[in-house]
């Protein structure tokens, strides 16, 4: 019981010096200041492990995320969206892209919205022809969401989620139509 | 010797112990290792029984803190997941609005 006590003072003293493959810019944190909504989100593998603990077998939602996250080295998500625009720095956000190149990663999804001024942006990595992370770069005039996935991640057990442990559904609305133009 | 000097003399002379006065001795002291003895027993069964309790209470307390923990870490692993799949629904309809369009 004390090691388990020592374990989790240390997950969470340590969680925001997680060893996250992925370089997040310093910058981004003093974003938070300016954000009108804030997600700030470290996970490591052991404070994933430790949350897994609390996940019911029996529970059907918790399992699926139980299963999920097993492969799991990190999560890591930083989303703000802001009152105005220009809050953040172009440069910020390709320092991140910078990092995401072949031959480890490859961008499977890349959209940009002319008119909403939007970018998505989804790159996976490879490793020993399995997937090894996942990153979702979102950025818009009032909007940025980084996601970082680290470890063996199945994007089909991340969509079969939504409806489930509390994530919503998003159904596709077949009337949407915004001029949205893909890049790729 | 007038009847002072008498009286003295009564009051301070030697006198035979009763013939029960020494089982008296005995068993006043034998009572009072009893009544220690209990005492003790007594005062040992309440700290045992204190420790116990304050055992059984600072592992609730642990067991409190960690699950409180491990809800907290539940709810961050909840939100990262919301987040993940809230953008990548978003971009899965966009990329379907695309194709659909063109």
């Amino acid at each position: 019981m004390i090691a388990l006590r020592i374990a989790c003072i240390t997950c969470f003293a340590l969680a925001p010096l997680g060893a996250q493959e992925l370089k997040l810019p310093a910058s981004l944190d003093a974003l938070a200041a300016k954000a009108n909504e804030v997600v700030d989100v470290t996970m490591d593998a052991n404070l994933l492990q430790f949350a897994s603990r609390f996940l019911s077998d029996k529970d059907a939602d918790d399992a699926q995320v139980k299963k999920l996250i097993g492969g799991l080295k990190g999560i890591y998500v930083k989303s703000f969206e802001f009152d105005k625009t220009g809050a953040y720095q172009e440069s910020d956000v390709e320092s991140v892209r910078a990092q995401l190149r072949a031959p480890a990663w490859s961008r499977i999804v890349g959209v940009r919205s002319r008119k909403a001024g939007e970018n998505s942006e989804v790159y996976l990595k490879t490793e020993n022809s399995k997937i090894g992370g996942l990153v979702v770069l979102v950025t818009g005039p009032k909007e940025l969401t980084i996601v970082n996935i680290e470890g063996a991640i199945d994007p089909d057990q991340l969509k079969e989620l939504g409806g489930h442990f509390g994530i919503p559904k998003i159904e596709p609305d077949p009337k949407r139509k915004n001029g949205e133009k893909k890049d790729e | 010797m007038d009847d002072f000097e008498q009286l003295l003399k009564n009051a301070l002379g030697r006198k035979e112990q009763p013939p029960a006065f020494e089982a008296k001795v005995f068993a006043a002291v034998a009572g009072f290792k009893t009544r220690r003895r209990i005492f003790w027993r007594w005062a040992s069964e309440i700290v045992a029984v204190m420790l116990l309790a304050g055992g059984f209470w600072m592992r609730y307390e642990r067991e409190t803190q960690d699950r409180a923990a491990g809800e907290a870490a539940k709810a961050r692993l909840q939100l990262a997941l919301k987040v993940t799949v809230t953008e990548l629904s978003k971009i899965q309809k966009t990329v379907r609005t695309s194709t659909e369009e063109e």
